[in-house]
């Protein structure tokens, strides 16, 4: 059960994955790349475009056998030669980057053809783009502690790469340097022809596996995640330090409001209709309705170190522990953490407690309210039930709170974490959260599902 | 001809039963006291959110400093210098439009509505087009469509006009809004000030008026809340009529489906999504919001389809030779509608108040007047009249929309009258 639908997850990712913002700036550089490109947005896209292949094509790959004459259009559109809107040059010089090495073999030969017939402007286009495409893609670049192979397959692509990097020209150049160029690549070309021509299985290999899919799916079983733009850390080492602070923000503000709510909820039910009740009702309908963000912005407002009014200055204005709390006795530091905490958790429990209580009323009115006097223990037993239920429907709610919580006290958990990298474009650091929130969330129905059977030997599961 | 009239016939009783139907829920929301309150104060929202510009605008409504009588601020309603919002701009139209709206309840009405097919009919014939003429003069976000009304001529300072004319001598005969500033009027003198008599609730760090951005945050709030709801609405009853009607292999893919979309956090997903948009517009946070919060209201569509395809009413229909859609659409749906009206009307609520979450974290549009952008400005400014108005406004919205949905729970579901 939780194998396909962890499979629809990760198809709902592909998708939203796909919906990414394609080649960074796009808009602004007509020309041959030549204008300086914003370089922090190129950084983000060669980055997440090195985890997610997005220069691959979306299920097949048919770039095996690209037809020279499609390439061919793309150079003199991209080399000015043929009538076309900027828009159509953009697009036709993505197209040639995309492409890469699999345009390899008909660039060198436009290349030549153009030479010999002196249309000089598409033999240049040429050529520039045989240099971006001709040299390999290292393996892992981020990883800082590679294998010996994978060291030695990256030590010679760079060696060829640096080679490879002077195959080039000023477009001022002389006419006679240019020729030495061209002729170099042909050679160099002629050297490496079995690098660009492949047998039928490979073929085939490229055409199911060398896409954005199957490499999504491959990162996906391999765990491998990415690095971070930050700090070029991998994203789930990351991930798993954040963890620790969402986790324990959000179970700790369950288990409260649990033991607010459902006291409260006892007293509701059995005195049903009286004044305290009724007033008990609106003041949680109020703070159902009171915006999380608000409440804290406020509380940080007048109850933080920050406050204006030195005798509320009661609580620290964020973060999870002092500077100094390495120094601490365990129960100076757990102190330390619960006057933190203090704040999050009023706010985000505020909001549950109707929630909460509501259903359990609504449970306890049901079985009859004789009984649940009578035979507290069986009736509270009986109200877990759809509690539980509750449980696995407020788990997405308290993770998706808990962003904006961690965001305004500075909590450094998950949900900071997401909007720092929505703010810096680290689209690696926004789909592992997505993908692991989801996991939580995943598991957390996994296990009300399976309490059901502890809290009620009546349902068993095969 | 048979088939014809008792087609017709059909329709009429269906008509006679849904209105006593309504009556009935009427009948029973009247009987809350809060929820009447609830129900007037949306009222009071919509009217202010329409009216705004009479409100709060730095165009006189009637403005004559000697040189004859001129109305500058209808003209300014269509300036994309002063309304650069698609919202604005259909609120404006309403706004104008909004006589004849009055005109067409008080007087089209008996035998003159009947010849037309009935008020509601013509009202709505109306609204349509109310829709195309703003999809003509809405900005460019909709499309290629030249635009006629929406111009960007020069906008004069009247405020400060006014206030010159007046230190010379020569106090012009003018009608103001109440209020003499518009949302996005800056004012890099007046940045952060508290509140005071020109600014009762103070300005902001760029010196835009909190009062003015208040009043015209009700816009957005509340095309933000109808029109979330309404795509997910859509897409939840199809699916869910889909799924709950043929049962099946459909059902089991969009059970699935719904499955899946449970398990993601629908807030980070909403902020992927958001992330992934390069230039967000408001409509986009709409959007988002609306594909991301559609399975509540697909499972309850679903449920309430699985109890009545096996009803008597169906199966007549089924023998009757009706078509499926008819069926599932005339038949069932406004059967099985009452609790996604309640879902809807707290979704709202939810809606508004995720989209002045996304707004507080930044990531909203920042070219409309967002009740959160404000509040986050005061987050990081620390100053008290930066946080509380909005927040009130955003609190007052959310509890409105959460007391009609409880009366309109209470009124429709019987069985949990009691509570």
């Amino acid at each position: 059960m939780m194998i396909p639908t962890f499979f629809g997850i990760s198809l709902v990712i592909f998708v939203v994955l796909n919906l990414a913002p394609g080649r960074p700036g796009a808009q602004q550089s007509a020309d041959l790349g030549q204008q300086a490109r914003n370089q922090d947005t190129e950084e983000s896209y060669r980055i997440f475009r090195e985890q997610f292949d997005l220069d691959k094509p979306v299920l097949f790959n048919t770039r095996f056998a690209l037809p020279r004459a499609s390439v061919l259009t793309d150079v003199e559109i991209a080399a000015g030669e043929r009538p076309a809107s900027a828009a159509e040059k953009i697009a036709a010089q993505n197209r040639l980057e995309d492409d890469g090495q699999y345009a390899v073999p008909h660039l060198v030969s436009i290349m030549r053809d153009a030479d010999a017939a002196r249309s000089t402007k598409v033999r240049d286009a040429a050529a520039y783009f045989l240099r971006l495409s001709a040299p390999r893609r290292l393996l892992h670049p981020f990883d800082r502690h590679p294998s010996r192979g994978v060291r030695a397959y990256n030590d010679a692509v760079q060696n060829e790469a640096a080679k490879l990097r002077d195959l080039r020209y000023a477009l001022d150049a002389p006419e006679e340097e240019k020729r030495r160029v061209v002729v170099a690549w042909e050679r160099w070309y002629d050297a490496h022809r079995d690098r660009f021509h492949y047998p039928f299985m490979d073929e085939l290999r490229i055409f199911f596996f060398d896409t954005r899919f199957a490499r999504y799916w491959a990162n996906l079983l391999c765990l491998d995640f990415g690095v971070s733009l930050v700090n070029r850390e991998p994203v789930l080492a990351t991930l798993f330090s954040k963890l620790k602070y969402s986790l324990s923000l959000s179970v700790a503000s369950l288990l409260l409001s649990y033991l607010i709510a459902v006291p409260l909820g006892v007293f509701s039910a059995v005195r049903k209709g009286s004044r305290a009740d009724r007033v008990l009702t609106l003041l949680l309908f109020m703070l159902y309705s009171l915006p999380s963000f608000f409440v804290a912005t406020l509380l940080l407002y007048y109850f933080s170190e920050g406050s204006d009014y030195p005798s509320l200055r009661w609580f620290p204005t964020g973060g999870f522990q002092s500077p100094g709390a390495a120094g601490m006795t365990t129960l100076g530091s757990i102190g330390d953490v619960l006057r933190h905490l203090a704040l999050p958790l009023l706010c985000l429990t505020s909001g549950l407690l109707d929630v909460i209580r509501a259903d359990y009323v609504r449970t306890a009115r049901a079985k009859g309210l004789p009984e649940l006097l009578v035979i507290g223990k069986h009736a509270l037993r009986n109200a877990l039930l759809p509690i539980l239920t509750l449980l696995a429907g407020l788990l997405p709610a308290i993770l998706g709170g808990s962003v904006i919580i961690e965001y305004i006290f500075g909590i450094p958990g998950m949900g900071l974490w997401v909007v720092d990298a929505i703010y810096q474009r680290d689209y690696n650091v926004v789909l592992v959260v997505e993908l692991f929130s989801t996991i939580l969330v995943l598991v957390g129905i996994l296990l009300t599902d399976l309490s059901y059977a502890v809290v009620d030997p009546r349902i068993r599961y095969e | 001809m048979i088939a014809g009239g008792s087609d017709v016939e059909f329709a009429v009783t269906e008509g006679r039963e849904q209105s006593s139907y309504t009556e009935v829920v009427l009948r029973e929301l009247r009987k809350s006291r809060t929820t009447v309150v609830g129900l007037w104060c949306i009222a009071l929202l919509v009217l202010l959110a329409v009216y705004a510009p009479l409100l709060s605008l730095d165009q006189p409504i009637l403005w004559d400093a000697g040189r004859g009588v001129s109305m500058p601020l209808f003209p300014a309603l269509f300036n994309r210098l002063l309304f650069e919002n698609s919202i604005d701009v259909f609120f404006n139209l309403l706004l104008v439009l909004s006589p004849l709206y009055v005109a067409v309840g008080l007087f089209v009405r008996g035998a003159r509505a009947r010849r037309f097919g009935g008020r509601a009919k013509v009202l709505g014939a109306l609204s349509l087009v109310h829709l195309a003429v703003f999809s003509a003069v809405a900005p460019e976000q909709f499309g290629p469509l030249p635009n006629p009304l929406h111009r960007s001529s020069h906008v004069v300072a009247y405020r400060i006009r006014a206030d010159e004319l007046a230190a010379a001598g020569q106090a012009p005969r003018a009608i103001f809004p109440l209020h003499r500033y518009g949302y996005r009027e800056t004012n890099p003198e007046e940045s952060v000030q508290p509140p005071s008599r020109r600014h009762p609730f103070g300005t902001d760090t760029e010196g835009r008026d909190v009062l003015a951005r208040m009043i015209y945050g009700t816009r957005v709030s509340l095309t933000i809340g109808v029109i979330a709801v309404a795509i997910y609405v859509a897409i939840g009853v199809v699916l869910g009529a889909l799924a709950g009607y043929f049962g099946g292999l459909i059902d089991s893919v969009i059970s699935r489906f719904i499955e899946v979309m449970i398990c993601f956090p629908s807030f980070f997903l909403i902020l992927t999504l958001a992330a992934v948009i390069e230039k967000r517009s408001i409509f986009h946070v709409m959007a988002i919001i609306g594909v991301t919060s559609w399975t509540g209201v697909a499972r309850l569509v679903r449920a309430e389809f699985l109890k009545h395809r096996e009803l008597e009413y169906t199966q007549a229909a089924v023998a009757l030779g009706i078509p499926t859609r008819r069926i599932i659409f005339r038949h069932i749906l406004p059967n099985a509608i009452a609790p996604v009206l309640v879902t809807a009307t707290f979704g709202i609520a939810a809606a508004i108040l995720v989209e002045s979450s996304l707004s507080f974290l930044g990531i909203g549009d920042l070219s409309v007047a967002s009740w959160g952008e404000t509040l986050n400005t005061g987050r990081a400014e620390g100053k008290p009249w930066l946080i509380i108005a909005p927040g009130l406004a955003i609190f007052f919205v959310v509890t409105v929309f959460n007391l009609v949905g409880e009366g309109l729970r209470d009124a429709l579901d019987p069985k949990l009258r009691s509570r």
